[in-house]
């Protein structure tokens, strides 16, 4: 009965974590990019193959409740702390690990990095 | 050469966080109000030459030495006026974000202060 597809995700070269499971969901399906230069590849490459909304978390606001996913393109210490805190999981671009005061928040269930494009898959 | 200034327009709640481990996050006026909860808010603008090594951080009267700046450091700050600056004093950045500079206390931080990256000289 869903439009939405589900994606696997793992991470990339010397990437961290994951992979994690993402299936948007009816009010929860905002593929949140959290990226310089707006919606980041990886972003709308999830959003494409699941049927969520790519979103560019710096030009709009949106509740926690609404995203599906956030994508960020952290050098490793904010970003990549602040949304596995809250619950969100989480996609880093960039291969970082967790360091950083927010480390106790980035779990292998929350958090992937190092991700590219190809590293996005539909599962049925 | 000035680089890169601004003033700081804001600061997060939970800045502590982050300050006690001598490390300061910095965010443009665009940043989602999740990620200003621990940054400082600032008016920056453009980003006039990339910044490297042995440039020097001012913040308010303090002065930095930066000794390592990381692969993307310039490209958050250019997009986004965001950049991590850890006062560690390492010469390789631990984190492809990271900024580092001397290791020395910050100095208290306040709406209106002004800071800026510039060449050393």
């Amino acid at each position: 009965m869903s439009e939405y597809k589900k994606v696997r995700i793992k991470k990339g070269p010397k990437g961290w974590g994951g992979p994690l499971v993402i299936e948007p969901k009816p009010g929860r399906d905002l593929i949140y990019s959290v990226t310089g230069g707006g919606i980041h590849p990886v972003a709308a490459k999830i959003a494409e193959l699941t049927g969520g909304k790519a979103f560019d978390g710096f030009k709009s606001k949106a509740d926690f409740s609404e995203i599906a996913v956030a994508v960020i393109d952290c050098g490793g210490t904010a970003r990549v702390g602040v949304y596995p805190m809250k619950k969100v999981f989480t996609v880093d671009v960039h291969p970082t690990s967790p360091a950083g005061p927010l480390m106790r928040f980035i779990t292998e269930d929350l958090f992937v990095s190092g991700v590219r494009p190809e590293d996005i898959e539909v599962v049925s | 050469m000035v680089k890169y200034a601004a003033h700081i327009t804001g600061i997060g709640p939970l800045l502590s966080e982050f300050a006690e481990a001598g490390i300061l996050v910095f965010f443009g006026p665009n940043a989602p109000e999740e990620l200003t909860e621990f940054a400082v808010i600032h008016d920056g603008q453009a980003l006039a030459e990339p910044v490297v090594a042995g440039d020097v951080f001012a913040l308010g009267d303090e002065r930095y030495r930066l000794l390592a700046v990381g692969e993307v450091a310039n490209q958050n700050l250019a997009a986004l006026g965001h950049f991590i600056i850890k006062f560690n004093g390492a010469t390789e950045p631990e984190m492809p974000g990271d900024i580092c500079a001397e290791a020395r206390s910050l100095p208290a931080l306040a709406v209106g202060m002004r800071f800026q990256f510039s060449a050393h000289g």
